[in-house]
C-alpha cells in the first residue's frame, strides 16, 4: 500500500516508519502540516496517517480541508487526546479512525489494514471459509469438515467477524468496537476469554489451527 | 431551546410578569366599577328624594282641602294641566266614583293604575306612588320613575361603551408587554438550562440597545458565560497541553523500549524487562488518561451529546462481554434484568458502559473465587436503579467515601492491580447522569447502587 504519514515527533515517525516499510508498504514522510496538505492532494495514497497536533497546520484542519476538496483518502488520527469529545470530534472533522498515544504498532497497523479500500470481499456471500472451516450464514452452522461446531451467538458473530476480514489482523479493541460496539478496553482482557472460548470449539479438536494470535497485535484467519 | 419556539399561552400565564398584568388590570377594573356604582348609587339616591319630596310637596298642597268636594274639585283641576306621564292624580271617592288623569283602582292596598281612553299616556317608566285615605276619599299620587331609570341606562351605556372597552385595551396592551418581558425570561432561563447542561456557547444575546433591567441580567448572564467558557476553554487547553506533552515522551520511550526488545534475542531476560519497561509505561498512561477523563467528566461537557439510552441493553451487553472472563477467573456472574423491555434513562452510551465495566472489574479484583457478582436493574417507583452486588469482604462503613475519591486505594487493595481511579470515575459519571450513588451492606459484600431518573416514551 502506499501511505502517507503525518507526525512531527521524529522518535515516533521513525518507528512507525521502520515498521510499516517492514511491512512492506510504501511510505511518505511529512512533518509539517501545510507542506502534507499539498501532499496529500497532489498524490494519491491507500491511506493518510495523520497527527492531530502538527506545526503548520493541525491534524483536525487538514483532514477538513482534504474533505472540503473532495479528497476522500481514508485517514486515520494518532493524538494524544484520548478524551471521548476529542474521539468525536476527530470523526466529524473527517477522520475514519482514531488511535490515542501511546498505541502499540500493531494496532496501528491492524487499523491501517482494515481502513484501506479492498474490494469488500464475501460481503453478499451466504457461506464464508476458510481451510476446511464452512460458517453458512443462512442456516447459522458451522462445520469442519464434516463435523459440525455447535457455537453461542456471540461466538458465532466473533468467527463471522473474523472470516469476513480473512488475512487482516484483528485487534482487541476492534473486535469489541465490531461485536458489542464498545469504544474503550477494559482493563480485564475480556476479549481473549472469548477467543479461547472459540478456539476451544473450533480449533482445539482439529489439527490444523484457524485462529492465529498476532503477537502485540490481535488475532486473525489466514486468507 | 426555550428562545426559539413561541411561547404557549398557558406557559405565558404561569409567567410573573403576565400574571402582574392581568393583576393590575383586574385591579384597575375593580376600582373603576366600584368607584362608577358608587357615584350611580349616589346619583340614584338624590333622584329618589326628589321623588319622594315632589311627592311630599303635592301631599302637602292638596291637604288643605277640608272636604271630599274641596278635594275633588282640586284633583280635577290640577290633573286637567298635569302631564300623566311625569305625574299621576287620582281620586278616588267613597261612593266608587274617581277623578284624574288616569284610571286607578286599589289591589290589596298597593294603587294600580290604568290609561283612560280620552286620557294622556301612561308613562313606560313606572310610578313612584303615594296613598293618602281618609274621610276625603283616597287620593293617589304618582310620580314617574323615569329620572332614575335614565341615569341607570346612562350608567350602563357608559360601563359598555368607555369602561368595558378600555380595560379589554389595557388588559391587551399589558399582556403584550409583559408576553414580551416573558418572552425574555424564557429566553434566559432557555439560555440558563443549556449553560447546564454543558453548552457553554449558549448566550442570551439581547438587542444592545437595551438597556432595562432584564437586559442588564441577560448582559450578566452573557458575561459570566463567556468567563466560564474561556475559563473551561484554558483549562481544556492546558490539559490538552499536559496529555500531548506528558504523553509524546511515554509514546517515544514505549518505542524505544519496543525496538529494544525487538533487538534483543526473544525470550532473553533483557527482552523480558524491555517488555516490563513497555507495561509499566502502558499503566502510567492509564492512570494520566483516566485522571484526563474525570476532568472532562467533571467538566460536564459529555451532556452535551445525552440521549436516550436503552440502561438495560448496556447491562446486557456488559453481562455478556464479562461473562467469560468472570467464569474464568472462578467468580460467577448472575443478571436480573426487567424481561424483554428497554429501559431508558438519558445519558452517554460509552460512559453507562463504563460505569457497569468498572464495577464489574472492582469486584472481580476485590473478591475471592468462588463469589458471585450479581448485576440488577429494575424500576423504584420514578427511578431506575441499576446495582452491582457481590457477596466478597465488603468495605466497612467509614471508608465507603473514601473509595470513592480518586487514586484511594484501601490497605488491604495496596497488591492488588487496579489504579484506585475505578470508583472515583464511576463516581465523576454517576454525578454526571444526575444518579444518586450508594454503596451499602450487602451482608456479606458490597452493593454499588446508582439511582437514574427514567426517561418516560420517548422518540429515540
Amino acid at each position: 500500500m502506499k501511505l502517507l504519514l503525518i507526525e512531527d515527533d521524529k522518535t515516533i515517525a521513525d518507528y512507525i516508519l521502520a515498521g510499516l516499510r517492514q511491512e512492506g508498504h510504501v511510505v511518505d514522510h511529512m512533518a509539517d502540516g501545510r507542506d502534507a496538505l499539498s501532499q496529500a492532494m497532489a498524490s494519491a495514497y491507500d491511506v493518510l496517517i495523520v497527527d492531530r497536533m502538527l506545526p503548520g497546520l493541525d491534524g483536525l484542519s487538514l483532514v477538513r480541508a482534504l474533505r472540503a476538496a473532495k479528497v476522500m483518502t481514508p485517514a486515520i488520527f494518532l493524538t494524544a487526546l484520548g478524551g471521548v469529545d476529542d474521539r468525536i470530534e476527530g470523526l466529524q472533522a473527517g477522520g475514519d479512525d482514531y488511535l490515542v498515544k501511546p498505541f502499540a504498532f500493531g494496532e496501528l497497523s491492524a487499523r491501517i489494514g482494515a481502513l484501506a479500500r479492498r474490494p469488500v470481499q464475501q460481503a453478499e456471500a451466504t457461506v464464508l471459509t476458510a481451510d476446511d472451516l464452512r460458517m453458512d450464514l443462512i442456516r447459522r452452522t458451522v462445520k469442519r469438515g464434516d463435523v459440525e461446531i455447535d457455537l453461542l451467538p456471540r461466538e458465532f458473530a466473533l468467527l463471522e467477524l473474523l472470516l469476513r476480514r480473512k488475512g487482516r489482523v484483528q485487534t482487541r479493541t476492534m473486535l469489541l468496537e465490531s461485536v458489542w460496539d464498545i469504544s474503550f478496553d477494559p482493563q480485564t482482557n475480556v476479549v481473549e476469554t472469548h477467543i479461547s472460548r472459540l478456539r476451544a470449539k473450533v480449533d482445539r479438536p482439529f489439527e490444523r489451527e484457524l485462529i492465529r494470535t498476532v503477537r502485540g497485535a490481535g488475532y486473525k484467519i489466514d486468507g | 431551546m426555550a428562545e426559539g419556539k413561541g411561547a404557549r399561552p398557558l406557559e405565558l400565564l404561569k409567567s410573573t410578569p403576565v400574571r402582574q398584568a392581568v393583576g393590575v388590570v383586574s385591579l384597575m377594573a375593580v376600582i373603576s366599577v366600584t368607584t362608577t356604582a358608587i357615584a350611580f348609587l349616589r346619583v340614584r339616591d338624590g333622584l329618589e328624594e326628589t321623588i319622594q319630596t315632589s311627592l311630599d310637596q303635592s301631599a302637602a298642597s292638596f291637604s288643605t282641602a277640608r272636604t271630599a268636594a274641596e278635594l275633588r274639585d282640586q284633583v280635577s283641576a290640577e290633573a286637567r294641566v298635569a302631564d300623566a306621564e311625569q305625574r299621576i292624580i287620582v281620586l278616588l271617592s267613597a261612593d266608587g266614583r274617581s277623578v284624574g288623569n288616569a284610571g286607578a283602582r286599589l289591589d290589596a292596598g298597593m294603587p294600580v293604575i290604568f290609561a283612560q281612553p280620552d286620557d294622556e299616556q301612561l308613562s313606560e317608566h313606572g310610578y313612584e306612588f303615594r296613598v293618602i285615605a281618609d274621610d276625603r276619599g283616597t287620593l293617589i299620587l304618582g310620580e314617574t320613575r323615569e329620572s332614575v331609570n335614565e341615569v341607570s341606562r346612562v350608567f350602563i351605556a357608559q360601563a359598555a361603551f368607555s369602561l368595558v372597552p378600555t380595560l379589554l385595551l389595557s388588559l391587551a396592551a399589558a399582556l403584550v408587554i409583559a408576553a414580551r418581558s416573558a418572552r425574555r425570561v424564557v429566553g434566559i432561563e432557555g439560555t440558563l438550562e443549556r449553560l447546564t447542561a454543558g453548552d457553554l456557547k449558549a448566550r442570551v444575546a439581547e438587542d444592545p440597545a437595551r438597556t432595562d433591567d432584564l437586559a442588564r441580567i441577560a448582559g450578566g448572564l452573557d458575561r459570566m458565560a463567556a468567563a466560564q467558557e474561556a475559563s473551561v476553554a484554558a483549562l481544556k487547553q492546558v490539559s490538552a497541553d499536559i496529555a500531548h506533552d506528558l504523553k509524546t515522551p511515554v509514546q517515544r520511550i514505549a518505542v524505544l523500549m519496543a525496538e529494544l526488545r525487538n533487538q534483543t534475542g526473544e525470550g532473553s531476560p533483557e527482552a523480558a524487562l524491555a517488555e516490563r519497561a513497555l507495561a509499566e509505561a502502558d499503566r502510567a498512561v492509564a492512570v494520566f488518561q483516566s485522571l484526563l477523563q474525570i476532568a472532562q467528566i467533571e467538566g460536564g461537557g459529555p451532556r452535551g451529546r445525552f440521549r436516550p439510552v436503552d440502561l438495560s441493553a448496556v447491562v446486557a451487553t456488559f453481562a455478556d462481554i464479562y461473562g467469560p472472563a468472570v467464569e474464568d477467573s472462578g467468580h460467577s456472574l448472575a443478571v436480573d434484568l426487567p424481561s424483554g423491555r428497554p429501559v431508558h434513562v438519558r445519558g452517554d452510551k460509552d460512559l453507562l458502559g463504563q460505569v457497569v465495566a468498572n464495577l464489574i472489574e472492582n469486584a472481580l479484583r476485590h473478591t475471592p473465587n468462588g463469589s458471585t457478582i450479581r448485576l440488577t436493574l429494575r424500576q423504584e417507583g420514578t427511578s431506575v436503579v441499576l446495582s452491582v452486588a457481590d457477596n466478597g469482604p465488603g468495605i466497612p462503613e467509614a471508608e465507603r467515601a473514601l473509595v470513592l475519591r480518586r487514586l484511594y486505594r484501601r490497605e488491604t487493595s495496596r497488591t492488588t492491580e487496579g489504579n484506585g481511579l475505578g470508583l472515583a470515575l464511576v463516581a465523576a459519571i454517576a454525578d454526571l447522569h444526575e444518579a444518586r450513588l450508594q454503596l451499602s451492606d450487602n451482608a456479606p459484600g458490597l452493593v454499588v447502587s446508582l439511582a437514574f431518573s427514567t426517561v418516560a416514551a420517548l422518540p429515540v
